[in-house]
């Protein structure tokens, strides 16, 4: 009996220590998770409970200079997922992914791309039975929610797209660089156009609420509250009247020519104000609110006439015979022809025998004949006395081979023919006549893009004075106070005498009196002085110039049109330039029966 | 009379013991409160804190009788067992995957809670003559066999958790008659050493609670998902809690089971580590008054008694703690007096009221 009562004593002693054991464990192991790291877990916790849910700053919108509205935002449903604790169920996503009709893989790249608590957007403006679907069945969706969000919305679609741009949710690369910025993941920005350049007015301060959710993540109570701060609106330079005319007068004319590429750009010459601008073809902005479909995106880039281009300021296309404006300028001033010297035109140079596009011969013409008739002969022998340095001087004078600075994104600088480029950029670096010769006449290797023509015409229409072309007058804050106006910035003024500029005013004029542009612009009541341009393209038919101003005595529009592969510019440029004009002077408003009819019969 | 009978009570034992009642139906009450109408919202309290009064009544009408009597019973007791455990594998209702409840009227019972009882009981009554006399596998093997077939019933529920207290009491209870320490060795070896073959005999959200164990995250969203959350809450608590009716994971729901086998959660989340201190001293006031009273018992019998229920409370502890904190697998345990549920409070309180008679009925021999 002593042995066994030894043996119990013993043992249970031995049970003792087990169980202090056991609860030493169980204290150390608690003290681990709650002293040592109870930092840690207390983040998880706030992270499992504590939700943000954003609220989108309306963008600011835009108006035209009549106060008309272009761009705004319409309320629209996303659909997004949040992520609770736990990762979203395969079955949920693939639920999602047939209702939204978003594929799966797509689904998986948003969320492994996402961190955070904010949601995760699947899909953006979808349909109200959709959104019924989601919310009647709520427990066949757990962590899909909807939000509402202002949707940007392009009243005219296609019209004045390349101006405007569009907007769609940042990426990775635009994030790293403009994260010091307050951008965020998630956050819907200007991708193009004034969206882009105007982004960090436009876009406001987000909002949101602080929520604390349930496990389901269903908000239970309200913790914070950040309004959103609505973005500025931009009043822009455009005139929606000039806009819509000039769309349509490219639509049709491209439609009859059978031609796909075009742009035009219309800007008032004593101020820069850009009144109109048109690319072809052209994109619905509206595609990229909604988040465009894979479909839509590689219709849209693999088209060969590069609809997401705005070829007013990135198309650089040969400017043609628009360019003897620049080389007739440098000629009057630099004095080596005088405006009575009459030069012999036999239908090609004696030097080279370069000579005009159809081999025909004008006899003796002085300078406006020259400018009026678009002379090759004439302007070649202006580059032979001149030289292609004297050439480049008065290229870059008039602001050629530089960009303009308007407040569009991805402007070109165009191109000046100069020994440099053909030093650095061929085998054969010598310089010959030849290319003077094309140079004057606006051929070989210069390049302007269409706003670029326009600037130039704008600079003889406004006396020499070359004012930066741009989009915006003022930016207005979302308490209707003018954040910032953008007054007229004078660049720089063509270094020539006055009478010189006058001398080739009065060329352009001729132009559309006796000139190339004179059939078309017969019985125009508004003077106008214009020149035409053939660019000739070594990939294909022709491009068509035609720049204009008018009225011509106090000119206030001055216009740039370019149709790609539309051959003579008088063809194909011109009747689109005239019915721009047109609109610009209101005269497409008044039942004008002459002009109508003429129309007609040129149809 | 009167006197004396009180002053053979254990007093440590029912203070700690009411401290733990108490505490437990301020922390059901927080854990249940808010995600019930209002017009319920202490129905949980109400009918834990009703049964735990009838248990006490209960005890201390049991006090008048001498647990020894029981001895008697051990084999008949032993038989019902056997038939309780088959009554709910055949009408047994399931949740969670086990068939573990029986509806008797309106009170859902779960019989493997009582047959831990009844088995100690029955394995003290058989270990009782066997006392020092454990030295071979053929001594152990009758008693092996004799826990072996209610053991494999629990197991087929399946109730892998109450299983293992089976096991726990049936090593706790051969421990302290003497068992050959080689012999124990032997068999721990070759438990050990037969794993990779029960592994197959396991279900597989028993092998995913397993693996899970190891690694929260192999399933996240599921059998993970409890640990984690759990872990959460308790770490969250950090050293004084977030305060009563104040655990965002336990009143938002991320905290699943919250008043029941994950309770200790609501404990460390909202009492913090001190909260979790005090509990678990209480806990080891009863342990240790468990195994005092062992020592100091009148007879073999209520020695084996007392070690019986201790090494199940213990073994109760360290699971389900251990579990809440992720270092034991996910078994549903239940926290000895704290989480809610009639059958299991029923069984613990009734275990203590032995505890209380054993030490009462000691003096008796020293007379």
């Amino acid at each position: 009996m002593g042995d066994l009562n030894d043996m119990f004593r013993k043992r249970l002693k031995m049970l003792s220590i087990v169980v202090i054991l056991v609860i030493g464990t169980l204290v150390a192991r608690a003290g681990y998770l709650q002293i040592l790291e109870g930092d840690h877990y207390k983040e998880l916790a706030d992270g499992n409970r504590i939700r943000i849910v954003p609220s989108m700053a309306p963008r600011g919108t835009f108006y035209d200079r009549n106060g008309e509205l272009l761009v705004t935002n319409r309320p629209g449903f996303t659909v997004s997922l949040v992520p609770l604790t736990a990762p979203i169920s395969e079955d949920v996503i693939a639920r999602v992914s047939e209702l939204v009709n978003v594929p799966v893989e797509e689904i998986h790249d948003k969320i492994a791309a996402h961190s955070g608590f904010n949601p995760i957007r699947i899909k953006t403006d979808v349909t109200p039975d959709i959104v019924s679907i989601i919310e009647e069945q709520k427990d066949s969706y757990p962590g899909v929610t909807i939000e509402v969000q202002p949707i940007r919305d392009y009243i005219y679609n296609e019209a004045g797209a390349h101006m405007y741009g569009y907007v769609s949710e940042i990426n990775d690369e635009e994030l790293k660089k403009l994260k010091d910025e307050g951008y965020k993941s998630g956050d819907i920005i200007g991708k193009f156009g004034l969206e882009k350049v105007y982004d960090k007015e436009l876009r406001g301060e987000n909002g949101g609420e602080q929520v604390e959710v349930d496990v389901s993540g269903k908000p239970v109570k309200l913790i914070g509250r950040k309004p959103p701060v609505a973005g500025g609106d931009l009043i822009l330079t455009v005139d929606s009247h000039i806009q819509a005319a000039a769309e349509k007068a490219v639509d049709e004319q491209l439609g009859m020519i059978g031609a796909q590429g075009a742009a035009a750009v219309v800007m008032n010459p004593q101020t820069g104000e850009i009144l109109a601008m048109v690319s072809r073809p052209a994109f619905n902005p509206n595609l990229f609110s909604r988040g465009i479909s894979t479909k839509d995106w590689n219709e849209l880039n693999n088209n060969p006439y590069h609809p997401m281009d705005n070829k007013t300021i990135s198309g650089e296309y040969p400017p043609g015979s628009t360019f003897k404006i620049v080389t007739g300028t440098a000629a009057l001033t630099e004095g080596v022809v005088t405006p009575g010297e009459i030069i012999f035109d036999s239908g090609h140079h004696w030097i080279i025998p370069k000579g005009n596009a159809d081999g025909e011969a004008l006899g003796p013409i002085d300078f406006r004949e020259a400018l009026a008739h678009s002379d090759n002969v004439y302007f070649y022998e202006m580059g032979n006395r001149l030289g292609i340095d004297r050439l480049e001087k008065y290229a870059r004078m008039f602001g050629l081979g530089e960009r303009t600075g308007i407040d569009l994104p991805y402007e070109a600088k165009g191109l000046v023919a100069n020994r440099r480029y053909k030093e650095l950029n061929f085998e054969d670096g010598d310089w010959y006549l030849s290319e003077t010769f094309d140079a004057s006449i606006g051929q070989g290797f210069n390049l302007v893009t269409p706003l670029q023509a326009a600037m130039v015409m704008g600079e003889i229409a406004a006396d020499g004075k070359r004012y930066q072309p741009h989009l915006v007058q003022r930016i207005i804050g979302p308490d209707g106070s003018v954040v910032k106006e953008f007054n007229p910035v004078l660049l720089s003024k063509v270094d020539a005498p006055d009478d010189v500029i006058q001398l080739v005013q009065a060329g352009l004029h001729d132009v559309t009196l006796y000139g190339t542009a004179a059939k078309v612009f017969k019985g125009f009541p508004i003077e106008i002085a214009g020149k035409t341009g053939t660019a000739e393209n070594s990939q294909g038919r022709d491009h068509g110039w035609f720049v204009a101003y008018g009225p011509f005595d106090n000119p206030n529009v001055v216009v740039a049109v370019i149709v790609e592969n539309g051959g003579y510019g008088s063809q194909s440029a011109v009747p689109i330039g005239r019915k721009i004009l047109e609109a610009a002077f209101g005269l497409d408003q008044k039942p004008t029966g002459e002009a109508d009819g003429k129309n007609k019969e040129s149809n | 009379m009167t006197k004396n009978i009180w002053r053979r009570t254990d007093w440590p034992l029912i203070l700690a013991t009411a401290a733990i009642i108490i505490m437990s139906l301020v922390i059901i009450g927080s854990a249940t409160h808010i995600n019930t109408p209002s017009e319920e919202r202490y129905w949980y309290v109400q009918r834990q804190g009703m049964f735990a009064l009838v248990n006490v009544a209960i005890a201390f009408f049991l006090m008048n009788f001498d647990y020894k009597i029981l001895q008697g019973y051990g084999n008949k007791l032993y038989i019902f067992n056997l038939i309780l455990l088959l009554a709910v594998m055949i009408f047994g209702h399931s949740a969670l995957g086990a068939q573990r409840w029986i509806m008797i009227g309106p009170i859902s019972i779960q019989p493997s809670e009582f047959s831990k009882l009844i088995m100690i009981v029955s394995i003290a009554a058989i270990l009782n003559d066997r006392v020092g006399k454990l030295n071979s596998l053929r001594d152990l093997l009758p008693v092996a066999l004799y826990v072996g077939i209610p053991f494999i019933l629990v197991l087929k529920q399946p109730d892998l958790g109450t299983s293992l207290v089976f096991m726990a009491i049936f090593f706790g209870m051969v421990f302290v008659s003497g068992i050959n320490m080689k012999l124990l060795g032997g068999i721990f070896a070759a438990v050990i050493a037969a794993m990779p073959v029960l592994w197959h005999f396991l279900k597989d959200y028993q092998k995913m609670r397993i693996m899970v164990f190891m690694d929260p995250n192999v399933d996240p969203l599921g059998s993970g998902y409890h640990i984690i959350q759990s872990k959460i809450a308790i770490g969250s608590g950090m050293l004084y809690g977030k305060g009563l009716f104040a655990g965002t994971q336990s009143q938002l729901n991320f905290l699943p089971e919250n008043h029941t086998d994950f309770i200790f959660a609501v404990v460390g989340e909202e009492l913090g580590f001190v909260g979790v201190c005090f509990l678990l001293f209480l806990y080891l006031v009863v342990l240790l008054r468990g195994l005092q009273i062992a020592r100091d018992a009148g007879d073999t019998f209520g020695r084996l008694l007392a070690v019986g229920i201790t090494s199940m409370l213990a073994f109760h502890v360290l699971v389900n703690v251990g579990m809440t904190m992720g270092i034991m697998p996910v078994t549903g345990i239940p926290l000895p007096l704290m989480s809610y549920g009639v059958s299991s409070l029923t069984t613990n309180i009734l275990s203590i009221a032995i505890l209380l008679n054993i030490e009462r009925r000691r003096q008796k021999l020293l007379f």
